[in-house]
């Protein structure tokens, strides 16, 4: 690349103008980059997948779901009747009960934000089933290591519970300290807790987990007390997740659960993951539609607007030296490569530098964005933004330029010189 | 959501008042204007580019914005300033609530509520989110959607309480909530809203829609199936921009066990005013002892609601700040070449006579007048979303309603991105300007 | 085709159109330049001697008529070939220098040889050669602003040779500059002729300029008008 250092020379040549271009690729690519991670994310939520799929199973008419809890055990193997029949492995299923409440007894006096919202569930299977949380061992051994310390913690404690890091400065808590929780929804069961440890930083910054047996014995307990069982005895259960190995076992599963007399009052429904949130997500197309088809091309065309310009004026202001070179023997084509070149550099390593840098900013210091759409706390930059960064910065520099090296390459010596007439 | 309005129309003021100042200044000042815009029409492909980028941002900042009034408008034009909702102790959303049967008797018959005869005008219902499987999913999308489900006990008196009335042709749902449809088969009977009656239209197949009544919208005497039954369309609310839009509405003796929910989730009163509305909200919220429960005027339910438009319109806000400040960039390489390009012209004009402060403002003015040729096509673009109809999710924290809602474009919107569009000019603007004015007029002859 | 003559022109008509009117400027001209001679043209502006200059340095094509430079018919060739062509044959010399102002006197001599198949070493070897041969042996590292008007014409004339052209063409090479520097770079061009053996075409205004060549040609209304052989040692 012998031309590489001129092109690199005429970058350098107005630093304003082309600092001023950079900047204004980078905070646009940035904007595309987010944008493009959100429906990226949502896009690998929702794509079924072909092996380990997630499935849910949960009451098949009503939402919230509340199912009574004799359906967890059965429910949690898959359902099995007859010999023959998938049976899901211990590690592969997780349930998942609401708990919710406040730090202060009087209604009046509650302020959102000291209310927490638990999952209760079993310790293990916080790690084991949850989302992003199953993968921790591959993605960082270390945090695994230490967070699995946490949940044997939490299989001593009883009344334990894993905090996520904002939940916990929210609620002015930290690891140690014991408090008592007023239900809103389990009106009646207040419960005494005391915090474990803390969820590694992501997706569960906002989460709270509790043991399930804790909640159930909290249920025991006031049907003693009340000499009644609680409202919401025969509904605590919200959702079971099952995990199989591959499309056939999860129709097979599905089909044991559906067709099982035992889970027909209420009577439930199983889809994969995907499908569920899918359904989920079905409210937010037209706005997912917007942010795709609206708001990131025309992001897209703003930034080859911004690099045209800045082209077009560097050609206009050397359409002498574009002459000159053409005397010197380049073509045409050298010139409308050289122009393009600019921008391609500007543009790639402009692109390139701003998803670099909002992967690191968004996944390593901001810790996720909070972006509220539907029940996903956290939004992060996958890797792949590398790339969409140098494409998009890329497309839209050559986009931007064309028409400028078209016009500079068409610079005609003899009217440059011309000194005729 | 107001404030955040307020806010932005207070910004707009000040900007407009600026301007005022500053166009006075200059007009006084003698600027040489017209030939600014003399170089404006000469370089009009530069200027052309850099306008179209602002078309581009400010179209866009439009659609956005009105698309959380939309959601705004909705959210408060669903509660009745009279109305008073009453959810069980603890239930922050209709979803999770459940009021005691003994209690409602007891609540109805509270000082306060209008009376019609001797009914009190109280309307009892039970609020489901339902499961609905799609027959026919279109490729690529879910196979199942949640809709809205409202049990109520008398439609009429429901009708009555919320404010809304049905599309001629229509008639509320009879006290059974079902009709036979022969062979054993019964239908059961509902209204709905609009909104959820043009989702469903949907469903059908092609071949279904060719021969339906009305290809776009259920109509009265159309049949959608959900729970493993057949419902018959009685009649359509007259339910557009409010949340009700995407509700069902059928017989809360029937709809309610069917589903597993057996309690009330929510009373509606009417009272006869706002303030009666606050005044029986207070007394069942502190003073009423038989039985607790969560009041709140049906209003002020409404506004938490849109909890979630403050969230989209900081979203909004970020991501157009950041393409502002992408777009001033490009104004500020527009300006800089158009000033490097005029050095001579500047040292002229300085000798001529014109101030340092006359050519700052003369080039301000020209990058300004830039942002606003190209802010004020971008906003008439936007304003072609106005009345567009859109799917989202209204929630205040609790369960979420998903809605139709339909983009507003209206003077404030225009207002607040007409002042970021001269904001964006003026900072575009602002450092060349700079850089122009403190050119030795000497210096740029030479 | 004669073996002594470095550019034939044959019958040359070039005519431009200007706002729906044919200008004619070059009007049926020949000329033949020898190997190794200095030649310079004159004459009043408009006459012609800018465009005929532009034709033998393939920077343009006649209407009509025949163009021989260097062995090759140019006036034929297409856009892309005289681009390659020129590259090899013609040295371009600018009144105004025409450096580009972020290289390097070494890079801007080094141009025209990116355009060959070289390796860097051997650019950089060639370049430092022709700037040592217009005595700017001290001043390679330095920018065309750090230059004086003929330091900057001397980077001029050594791109112009750098890539061992047989034809320089200097179009008003002294226009810009003081007597000295322009008497010095008139001396640079007759060395160049006489010593590395170039053919020189140069366009002046300046009789001083004109006596240093071989022959000066006059030029009016796309004429020659007269022709004069002057011998220098």
């Amino acid at each position: 690349m012998k031309y590489l250092s001129l092109i690199f020379r005429n970058i350098s040549r107005n630093r304003v103008r082309s600092i001023l271009t950079a900047l204004g690729t980078m905070v646009l690519v940035l904007v595309v980059t987010l944008v493009w991670s959100v429906l990226d994310f949502l896009q690998k939520a929702t794509s079924e997948k072909n092996a380990n799929i997630k499935a849910i199973v949960t009451e098949k008419w009503q939402f919230p779901s509340q199912m009574p809890f004799s359906y967890a055990g059965p429910l949690s193997e898959g359902g099995p009747r007859e010999k023959g029949d998938y049976r899901v492995k211990p590690d592969d299923s997780m349930t998942w009960q609401f708990y919710g409440g406040s730090l202060v007894q009087d209604p009046k006096q509650r302020n959102p934000l000291e209310n927490l919202f638990a999952f209760a569930m079993e310790p293990r299977k916080i790690m084991t089933m949850m989302d992003d949380l199953d993968d921790l061992p591959k993605r960082d051994p270390k945090a695994a290591e230490e967070f699995k310390k946490v949940i044997e913690k939490m299989e001593q404690t009883k009344n334990g519970l894993i905090v996520g890091k904002d939940r916990l400065k929210l609620l002015n808590k930290t690891v140690g300290d014991k408090f008592k929780i007023y239900s809103i929804n389990y009106k009646g069961i207040d419960l005494d807790f005391e915090v474990v440890g803390v969820v590694p930083p992501g997706r569960y910054d906002g989460s709270v987990f509790m043991r399930r047996d804790y909640l159930l014995d909290g249920l025991d307990q006031y049907e003693r007390n009340n000499k009644k069982k609680h409202p919401l005895a025969e509904k605590t259960l919200g959702l079971v997740w099952l995990r199989v190995p591959d499309q056939p076992t999860f129709q097979k599963v599905a089909k044991q659960i559906t067709t099982n007399p035992a889970f027909s009052s209420p009577a439930v429904k199983v889809e994969t993951s995907s499908s569920g949130i899918g359904a989920f997500l079905d409210a937010y197309r037209d706005l997912f539609w917007g942010m795709r088809y609206l708001l990131a091309p025309a992001i897209w065309v703003t930034l080859s607007l911004v690099i045209s310009n800045a082209i077009s004026i560097s050609v206009r202001e050397r359409r002498l030296e574009f002459a000159v070179l053409k005397v010197l023997g380049f073509r045409p084509g050298h010139i409308l490569w050289m122009v393009l070149g600019e921008a391609l550099l500007l543009g790639l390593s402009a692109g390139l530098l701003s998803a670099g840098a909002t992967w690191y900013f968004v996944n390593k210091v901001m810790i996720g964005i909070k972006f509220p759409i539907a029940f996903f706390p956290a939004f992060f930059i996958p890797i792949d933004a590398l790339w969409w960064g140098v494409m998009v910065g890329g497309v839209a520099a050559l986009a931007g330029s064309l028409l400028p090296a078209w016009s500079a390459r068409t610079v005609k010596v003899s009217d440059v010189f011309a000194k005729i007439a | 959501m107001l404030l955040s309005l307020v806010l932005i129309q207070k910004l707009y003021i000040g900007c407009a008042l600026g301007l005022l100042v500053f166009v006075a200044h200059a007009l006084l000042g003698r600027v040489p204007l017209s030939y600014n815009v003399r170089n404006l029409s000469l370089r009009w492909k530069t200027t052309a580019m850099t306008a179209l980028a602002f078309t581009l941002v400010m179209g866009l900042l439009t659609v956005m914005l009105a698309f959380v009034n939309g959601m705004y408008l909705l959210t408060i034009s669903s509660g009745q300033p009279g109305n008073v909702m009453i959810l069980a102790d603890g239930s922050t959303d209709e979803s999770f609530s459940s009021l005691g049967y003994s209690d409602i008797g007891d609540i109805e018959n509270q000082a306060g509520i209008l009376h019609e005869g001797e009914q009190p005008l109280v309307s009892r219902e039970t609020y489901l989110n339902v499961n609905q499987p799609i027959e026919n999913p279109r490729p690529g999308r879910p196979n199942r959607r949640f809709v809205q489900l409202r049990g109520v006990n008398d439609p009429v008196l429901a009708g009555r309480v919320h404010g809304l009335s049905l599309y001629d042709g229509g008639t509320w749902f009879s006290d059974a909530g079902v009709e036979e449809a022969g062979e054993g088969m019964s239908l059961i009977q509902v209204v709905l809203g609009e909104g959820v009656a043009r989702v469903m239209a949907g469903d059908r197949t092609d071949e279904q829609r060719r021969s339906a009544r009305n290809p776009d919208r259920l109509e009265v005497g159309d049949t959608f199936s959900l729970g493993g039954r057949q419902w018959i369309v009685k009649g359509l609310l007259k339910s557009a921009g409010s949340t009700f839009d995407s509700e069902v509405w059928a017989k809360q003796s029937l709809v309610g066990p069917m589903f597993g929910k057996t309690a009330s989730s929510t009373l509606v009163a009417r009272t006869a005013g706002p303030d009666e509305a606050q005044k029986l909200r207070d007394f069942l919220a502190t003073e009423y002892k038989k039985s607790a429960v969560n009041a709140q005027v049906e209003t002020k339910y409404f506004e938490n609601l849109s909890a979630t438009n403050t969230q989209f319109l900081y979203a909004i806000a970020v991501v157009a700040g950041v393409m502002a400040v992408g777009g001033m960039f490009g104004v500020m390489n527009t300006m800089f070449a158009a000033i490097s390009q005029r050095r001579t012209d500047i040292g002229v004009l300085r000798l001529l006579g014109f101030t340092r402060g006359q050519v700052l403002l003369s080039f301000l003015m020209e990058s300004m007048v830039i942002a606003l040729i190209g802010g004020l096509i971008g906003i008439a673009l936007g304003s072609l979303s106005h009345g567009w109809s859109t799917t989202s999710v209204v929630s205040g924290g609790g369960g979420g309603k998903s809605v139709v809602l339909k983009l507003v474009v209206d003077q404030t919107i225009i207002a607040a991105t007409l002042a970021a569009t001269l904001a964006m000019g003026f900072f575009g603007g602002f450092i060349p300007a700079l850089s122009a004015m403190r050119f030795k007029p000497l210096d740029t002859l030479r | 085709m004669s073996k002594a003559l470095s550019v034939e022109v044959r019958d040359v008509h070039k005519f431009f159109t200007r706002g729906g009117e044919r200008l004619d400027v070059l009007n049926g001209l020949s000329l033949d330049v020898p190997q190794q001679e200095f030649l310079a043209l004159m004459g009043p502006s408009g006459s012609g001697k800018t465009t005929l200059l532009n034709l033998i340095a393939g920077l343009d094509t006649p209407s009509s008529g025949e163009i021989q430079v260097a062995g090759a018919v140019i006036s034929q060739m297409s856009e892309a070939a005289l681009a390659t062509w020129r590259t090899r044959n013609i040295g371009f010399v600018f009144q105004f220098y025409h450096l580009l102002p972020v290289l390097s006197a070494l890079e801007n001599v080094e141009l025209p040889l990116l355009l060959l198949p070289l390796s860097a070493k051997q650019r950089r070897e060639q370049a430092l050669n022709a700037l040592d041969i217009v005595g700017l042996a001290d001043r390679v590292h330095h920018r065309p602003g750090q230059l004086s008007g003929g330091q900057q014409q001397r980077v001029g004339i050594a791109r112009a040779i750098v890539t061992d052209p047989a034809i320089i063409v200097a179009d008003e090479p002294t226009g810009d500059l003081d007597a000295k520097s322009a008497e010095a770079i008139l001396e640079l061009l007759v060395q160049l002729k006489s010593s590395l053996g170039k053919s020189i075409v140069m366009v002046t205004h300046d009789p001083r300029a004109a006596q240093r060549a071989d022959r000066t040609l006059h030029l009016d209304k796309g004429r020659l008008v007269e022709s004069g052989m002057l011998e220098h040692a």
